[in-house]
């Protein structure tokens, strides 16, 4: 069911990508709804699922936002969930105040990382200004949060649904 | 334990999934025309690869090196035709400058001789011990006569001896059967120069100037010119030099004349075609 879940999101994901795309072209890498979705995973599935949907994550935005080389958000993607859910199984990141800072922060780190893989590789990508990279984490870290807590309390009313049934 | 087991999965995936993600991008990523793999899997071939290319060129500069040599031989073989034929042509030219030469010399002494002369180039030459003899492509029709003298710019050469419609053969004064009326021309003691028969010209080409007396002034380097008394030769004409001059065993002294003229390459000469008087010629003549 996670797994289904977490297709569903990925697809979700493409499709506010592709439509930012579309609506903002030039802004359209400032919301990464992929790494909503990754954060996600690995802060509720721990360094396996993280790792896993980074991966489906990271090779969809290659292929289909990526340059001419593909597997550079693949790799940024894994190493982020791998993280995140490393991180969540041994600090208590259920707060808001937690999931916006590691949200922030894992935001950071994938505009880093992507940018220093594709420097090591020789390839072309994106620049990122310290201020671009903050604005990024910021908007990633509150829209993540949001949809985070939209998630989470239809899940709530769900099972609450379910508890009263 | 069952957690401790996980956690070892968990990061054995991460580690495939990382190293299987960096083969994949390098395998994409090209710097100087290879990926990444290639150029390791580059940098482990390249020594052979150098041998190889090493051994390659020098094959192909062996073998360029033979191709041009091969072109240079062609080349050296069509440089030497050429220098040949260009030696030919300056052969010729020099040839021609000579000739020009000497037609110089023989109009110069045409203008200075008070005498009708033709032209005549030499053709033929027969050579004995007892007859010297040349061909010249003028005859009859060009107004040669029999017996009229020959000379060459240098000196005289001969008469004419036998005369057809288009040539005539001439007898040298070397000729063993020849005879010129000479005389000194300091002392004006006259004589008669001839060949030697037998062994003419062999050793030094010399002519003998015979019947001067004994007390005949005569000595070594008196000019010999003709005195005319021959009827056959003008007058005044250089023949050659006294080479030597000693009292002879009997009444007459015996002389040696080296002869003025080449006879060896002589190409062109005169042919006196009117009689002249005797003693009219000039100074200028010689």
């Amino acid at each position: 069911m996670r797994v289904f879940w977490t297709a569903v999101a990925l697809l979700g994901a493409l499709l506010i990508q592709t439509a930012l795309t579309q609506i903002a072209p030039g802004h359209a890498r400032i919301l990464d709804p992929f790494l909503i979705v990754i954060v996600y995973c690995a802060l509720t599935g721990g360094e396996m699922h993280g790792m896993l949907a980074g991966a489906a994550g990271g090779w969809i935005q290659d292929i289909h936002f990526g340059g001419s080389v593909l597997g550079l958000a693949g790799l940024t993607k894994i190493l982020i969930g791998f993280a995140v859910g490393f991180a969540s199984t041994r600090f208590h990141l259920i707060e808001p105040a937690a999931r916006v800072l590691v949200l922030f922060l894992a935001t950071a780190a994938d505009a880093v990382i992507y940018v220093q893989l594709a420097a090591v590789f020789d390839v072309a990508s994106y620049q990122l200004t310290p201020l671009g990279i903050l604005f990024r984490a910021v908007v990633n870290a509150v829209v993540g949060v949001a949809a985070y807590e939209i998630v989470e309390r239809r899940g709530r009313m769900g099972l609450d649904v379910r508890r009263r049934a | 334990m069952a957690r401790v087991i996980e956690t070892r999965k968990t990061r054995l995936l991460l580690v495939g999934l990382v190293l299987a993600h960096l083969v994949a991008i390098s395998k994409q990523v090209e710097r100087g025309g290879q990926s990444l793999l290639g150029q390791s899997l580059f940098a482990l071939v390249a020594p052979l690869q150098a041998v190889i290319t090493g051994t390659i060129r020098g094959l192909s500069g062996g073998w360029s090196g033979y191709v041009d040599l091969r072109g240079v031989h062609e080349d050296n073989r069509r440089l030497q035709q050429r220098v040949a034929a260009m030696e030919r042509q300056l052969q010729e030219r020099e040839e021609l400058a000579r000739e020009a030469e000497r037609l110089r010399e023989i109009l110069q002494l045409r203008k200075e001789l008070p005498l009708e002369t033709v032209a005549a180039e030499v053709i033929a030459r027969e050579g004995a011990p007892w007859s010297r003899t040349i061909t010249l492509d003028k005859g009859s029709s060009d107004g040669v006569r029999l017996n009229a003298a020959v000379l060459s710019a240098t000196g005289v050469v001969g008469r004419v001896i036998a005369v057809g419609p288009q040539a005539s053969r001439v007898q040298l004064i070397l000729d063993g059967q020849a005879g010129v009326g000479v005389r000194i021309e300091r002392s004006r003691v006259t004589g008669i120069l001839a060949g030697q028969p037998g062994m003419p010209t062999a050793v030094t080409g010399d002519l003998v100037m015979k019947y001067v007396p004994s007390l005949g002034d005569v000595v070594v380097g008196d000019v010999v010119v003709t005195s005319g008394l021959d009827r056959l030769y003008p007058a005044g004409l250089v023949v050659g030099r006294v080479r030597s001059a000693t009292r002879g065993s009997g009444l007459f002294k015996e002389i040696l004349v080296a002869p003025s003229a080449q006879f060896n390459t002589v190409e062109e000469v005169m042919v006196v075609r009117t009689p002249l008087p005797d003693d009219t010629m000039t100074q200028g003549v010689r």
